[in-house]
């Protein structure tokens, strides 16, 4: 080899490098703000660019991405493989720490356990809960205890950067911010913490100050990461897609609770209900990979269920009647006796007989159909299996509605937003202020008989409401209230009662 | 700072351990004598054997007394030598590198930051150095032994027991000088780490809208948060301009007010308390039940673990510590106390206020029993209060005579009190009315009822000075020094019997067994889950889980039998170990306790001396006994 030809590779050397850093200039350059107008960002290389839509770069690694913890990676690499080894040591002394209540130590064995560990999203959900509701409820501080809920928020949010195509771990956060500061016994001290906590940064709350509000931004993102794709495993989809639209719903309760009333508590259940009907009106995955489901298609299939129905019947009618006549006739002495004893009076023995003769004497749309004149029996059944369809879908939906208790839901924010409903409220609000806390029993008891007349008419434009049991217990501890204040002021509980029709209904629904 | 298993002083626990140590050295003295001669005797015959024994036996008694220091001293900057040639550097540059990228590891969202970058530098030091002194001591003389360079020394006018020594000194004298420099860089890395201020805009200070009566006429606002530790203070400046900044993380910052063109700017200086070296004094824990009988234990309200014991509110119920040695001289203006109770409620009462507890001091000796502070609980964090030298008599003074059943009858303590005393007039003098013989009780209760406190012995103790943090984080280091010290003794006694690679693990499993001595002791006395070693590799190897009875059979019972002679070794190898954990100072160091003289340093020297004289006296045999057969 001469001179010449070590010179010549050299140079060809140089420049194979010099073409593969082009190349990786291109491919890495990162995104940076422009040096002569610092209020704009260049897109950078093409990971970079990539890096911009977060989908995108949760398919790639964080090798890939240039995102590496470098504290991570270190553990990592100086554990020597028996990274799963050092796992369950960490693991083992943050049961010790707690056990021995040392906060500070767990606290820091947990980020070691993280970082050794930082795809293990278990790791993460077990050890922030462990943090915001079992380490916090240790203290007795309340701010204390905010500060512990915080931590383990704050934990499930690193948790996040290792793991971005994790939709639990961001429910998770929804859910601690959303439930654990809004549901707690101190929720009233931690609400109010969290509106003024300094530390909390816009993208830790998604800029809303309310803890509904913003564990429902959190909610909506892990949403969309399960609309893009991401595995919602075991985790029942009509719930999971509940949170957000509940999250409103509770924004807009705790308003009221926070004396909060008019035009702001108007528009928040207003908005409550418009995301109610958008989460009805989502399609939501059943057990059945196949199907999915709306829950606002519940009342349009009944109705056109009803519709079949009422042209099934009219082909010839009085024929479902003149059948189940028949069939009564070939019951037992027995059943046909215990179908006659009123349901309340009857024995065990006389439900099981009536039950099974009910089963008998039920006529399908398609037994309808079939006894049809021959005339109309192909349409007749094809319309008998179309109606069924229909109902059993209806059903399928009614049955999925009661998990996430639909009805009430809907129906109560429609309820709140009304004028009356808003105004009621807010005199009942003013009694309880005026009894508890200033002991004005005039005002307050003027304020509970203004409320009461204003629910009234709420009750009167609704119907069906007074037998809510739910509002039915909310206004018999408003009515008990009432009660003990005349009780001081020796006046006696009026009669007849503006809502005697709820007292009747719900008197056993709270303990005197 | 929690003490699960506290020292006694120095004068009481020396007693009992040198018997023990007398005990079992001459024990292992008369197996290890016993075994050998029966190997001499074996190989030479009993009565050859017997005459080796013998000149073995008075060698060493002229080694011994013929040691020189001067020579111990050369073999020892012999062993400086080896081990620099040895590239020992190299630890400085792990340590340094360590240190440099130890904010990558500490928990950024810490209450205690100090607590955090105080365990870490001592924990790596202790790794680093032991490790070190592990790996020279244990290969030192194996491979002196392999490459004949020990022949050359053994020419010189050296004794055995000055190789063996000399050895030991030199490694000693390496991590001493490895220590001395890693805790001075350590020191400044941890006062630098911890060390910070914080912004306070004028504009964050506002007229408070809720809180105190008497900060009403002032400012209040909250500081800038910080990078490290994101953390801030409540401030209040009074009417006069004073700034004060409230304790959070446990530190302050001293702060001025400064009049300039533009109005006022507020400078806050670097922190203040975070790295602390109280003085405590603590006291004996007793406890009253609800019934009013003094009783070891309070109430367990459900924890796992029982460090603290509990009392119950609105009852008879308290926490008595009786403190000695209170001296007037100690204490002129009064007797500043701190607490770290523990809170256990069981209804929530008012969420937004800690619970009542009240704090009493009482007469050992005459009964007058006088409370002295009503207050509001906080847990997990010292709280500070002061015993004042004069009492205000509120009226609240009694005389209570402790109640204690033993044998089933019942005795007062004191058996009368003249009720005159607490009726005095005006107030009470700490030292006059209610210290007797330098003998004082402290009485903490619990006011609000259906409430409970916790507390262990070190709980709430006197704050009797502050002691210098700078002092107290080098006696950090001395802990480290001992265990090096243990370790290289052993490291040099195994490596005088042993190839390199063998006496290093042995070195690490006499290291590791100590410092899960209690683990190993709980092992042997079948106190540990899962039965003894045998057991737990048979539910290894089976899949059996951890508490289910293992099936009645042959099995079981083979397995259960080697378990008995497998606890009879643990226990006994339990017992010998050198406990390193024990130690180890880290805990006072990164809590602010000051390592106290008696018993904490007294008691670990004397210990580590105790373990090395007999482990050193075995290298030397050892060594010696290679040369006979040599």
């Amino acid at each position: 080899m001469n001179q010449q030809t070590v010179f010549i590779r050299k140079i060809a050397y140089a420049v194979a490098i010099l073409a593969l850093l082009l190349v990786l200039y291109f491919l890495g350059f990162p995104s940076i703000k422009d040096p002569k107008n610092p209020t704009q960002i260049l897109p950078g290389g093409v990971l970079a660019r990539f890096k911009g839509s977060e989908a995108d770069a949760a398919l790639l690694s964080e090798i890939q991405l240039g995102e590496i913890d470098p504290a991570s990676e270190t553990i990592r690499l100086v554990s020597l493989g028996m990274r799963g080894f050092a796992a369950q040591i960490l693991w083992q002394q943050a049961n010790e720490y707690k056990m021995k209540k040392d906060w500070t130590n767990l606290s820091a064995t947990l980020q070691q356990l993280a970082k050794v560990e930082p795809h293990f999203v278990n790791v993460w959900r077990f050890q922030a809960w462990n943090l915001s509701y079992n380490v916090s409820a240790e203290f007795d501080d309340y701010r204390e205890r905010y500060r512990w809920v915080i931590k383990g928020i704050r934990f499930l949010m690193n948790g996040m950067q290792f793991n971005k195509r994790e939709p639990m771990l961001v429910w998770d956060t929804g859910w601690y911010i959303a439930q654990k500061i809004g549901r707690a016994d101190e929720k009233k001290q931690f609400r109010v913490l969290f509106r003024q906590d300094p530390d909390l940064t816009e993208s830790e709350t998604g800029g809303q100050r309310d803890n509904w509000l913003a564990g429902k931004h959190w909610f909506r993102r892990a949403e969309e990461m399960v609309d893009q794709g991401a595995d919602l495993k075991r985790v029942t989809p009509v719930l999971f897609y509940s949170h957000a639209p509940m999250c409103q719903m509770n924004h807009a309760d705790n308003l009221e609770a926070d004396g909060v009333f008019g035009k702001d508590a108007k528009e928040a259940y207003k908005e409550a209900s418009r995301e109610w009907w958008e989460y009805g009106n989502r399609a939501i995955p059943t057990h059945d990979p196949y199907v999915t489901l709306r829950l606002n298609d519940a009342e349009p299939f009944q109705e056109e269920a009803a519709e079949i129905v009422k042209k099934l019947e009219a082909m010839e009618p009085g024929l479902r009647e003149k059948i189940r006549e028949e069939r009564k006739n070939n019951l037992s002495k027995a059943e046909r006796d215990a179908l006659a004893v009123p349901m309340e009076k009857r024995t065990d023995r006389q439900h099981e007989l009536a039950f099974k003769a009910e089963q008998q004497l039920r006529v399908t749309h398609e037994q309808l159909a079939r006894r049809l004149p021959e005339k109309f029996r192909s349409e007749a059944v094809t319309l008998a299996k179309k109606a069924d369809d229909l109902e059993a879908r209806a059903a399928n939906i009614m049955r999925h509605r009661e998990i996430v208790n639909f009805n009430y839901w809907r129906r109560h924010a429609k309820v709140e937003q009304s004028d009356d409903a808003l105004a009621a409220r807010a005199a009942l609000y003013e009694a309880d202020q005026a009894m508890s806390k200033r002991a004005d029993l005039v005002k307050a008891q003027s304020k509970f008989e203004e409320g009461f007349a204003l629910w009234r008419k709420v009750l009167d434009a609704n119907p069906g409401l007074v037998e809510d049991t739910s509002y039915g217990r909310d206004m018999m501890e408003v009515i008990q209230n009432y009660r003990r204040l005349l009780d001081s002021r020796d006046a006696k509980f009026p009669e007849p009662f503006i809502l005697d029709d709820v007292v009747k209904l719900h008197k056993g629904s709270i303990s005197e | 700072m929690v003490i699960e298993n506290p020292l006694p002083p120095f004068l009481e626990w020396i007693g009992p351990a040198a018997l023990d140590w007398v005990i079992v050295a001459a024990l292992v003295a008369l197996i290890a004598g016993a075994g050998a001669y029966l190997v001499v005797a074996l190989r030479y015959g009993p009565v050859t054997g017997f005459g080796i024994a013998r000149r073995t036996l008075v060698d060493a008694a002229i080694d011994v007394v013929g040691i020189s220091p001067r020579r111990i001293w050369a073999l020892g900057l012999l062993g400086v030598k080896e081990s620099i040639s040895r590239r020992i550097l190299w630890v400085f540059a792990i340590f340094v590198v360590a240190l440099a990228f130890a904010g990558w590891f500490i928990d950024r969202t810490s209450t205690e930051p100090a607590r955090l970058y105080l365990d870490g530098v001592l924990s790596r030091t202790s790794f680093l150095v032991l490790v070190l002194m592990l790996i020279l001591s244990a290969f030192s003389l194996p491979a002196d032994l392999k490459s004949k360079t020990l022949h050359t020394v053994v020419t010189k006018p050296v004794r055995m027991s000055e190789l063996v020594l000399g050895r030991a000194l030199g490694f000693v004298l390496v991590g001493t000088g490895l220590l001395a420099v890693m805790s001075a860089i350590s020191y400044v890395f941890v006062i630098r780490g911890v060390a910070h201020t914080h912004e306070l805009a004028a504009e964050n200070l506002r007229k408070p809208e809720v809180g105190l009566a008497s900060q009403a006429a002032g400012l209040v606002g909250y500081t800038e948060s910080t990078n490290l530790f994101p953390h801030r203070h409540r401030v209040y400046v009074d009417p006069q301009g004073t700034v004060n900044v409230e304790p959070e993380y446990g530190h302050t910052h001293p702060a001025e007010a400064v009049q300039g063109a533009k109005g006022v700017t507020y400078v806050l200086g670097n922190q203040e308390g975070m790295l602390q070296a109280r003085v405590p004094i603590y006291g004996k824990l007793r406890f009253r039940d609800t019934a009013g009988l003094d009783t070891d234990k309070g109430i367990n309200v459900g924890d796992e673990w029982m460090y603290r014991s509990y009392i119950q509110g609105g009852t008879r119920a308290a926490a008595i510590w009786t403190f000695e040695k209170v001296r007037e001289a100690d204490f002129p203006d009064g007797i500043p106390v701190e607490m770290n109770i523990g809170v256990f409620r069981t209804h929530k009462g008012n969420i937004e206020k800690g619970v009542t507890g009240g704090l009493a001091v009482r007469n050992p000796k005459t009964g007058l029993w006088v409370e002295v502070e009503i207050f509001e609980s906080k847990e997990f964090t010292p709280k500070r209060l002061e015993i004042p030298r004069k009492i205000p008599n509120r009226r609240n003074a009694q005389m209570i005579q402790r109640k204690a059943t033993v044998d089933n009858v019942t005795e007062l303590s004191p058996p009368e009190v003249d009720e005159r005393l607490a009726r005095k007039e005006g107030d009470f003098d700490l030292f006059e009315d209610l210290v007797a013989d330098g003998k004082l009780e402290i009485w903490l209760r619990c006011v609000d009822p259906g409430q409970y406190f916790g507390a262990g012995m070190p709980d709430l103790y006197l704050r009797a000075d502050d002691a210098s943090f700078t002092l107290n984080f080098f006696k950090g280091y001395l802990g480290i020094w001992l265990q090096m010290a243990l370790v290289v003794g052993f490291g040099v006694m195994f490596s005088t019997f042993l190839s390199g690679p063998v006496a290093a693990l042995a070195t690490v499993g006499t290291l590791l067994g100590g410092y899960f001595r209690e683990f190993v002791s709980q092992l042997a006395q079948h106190k540990v889950y899962g039965g003894g070693p045998f057991e737990a590799f048979y539910r290894l190897v089976t899949q059996e889980n951890l508490i289910t009875e293992l099936e009645p059979g042959l099995q079981t019972e083979v397995t259960r039998m080697a378990d008995t002679v497998a606890e009879f070794l643990l226990r006994a190898v339990a017992s010998i170990l050198p406990p390193f954990g024990d130690f180890s100072y880290a805990a006072n160091v990164s809590n602010g306790f000051n390592v106290l003289a008696d018993p904490y340093i007294l008691v670990p020297v004397v210990r580590a001396i105790g373990y090395l004289l007999p482990v050193l006296l075995a290298g030397y045999f050892f060594l010696k006994t290679r040369e006979v057969a040599r």
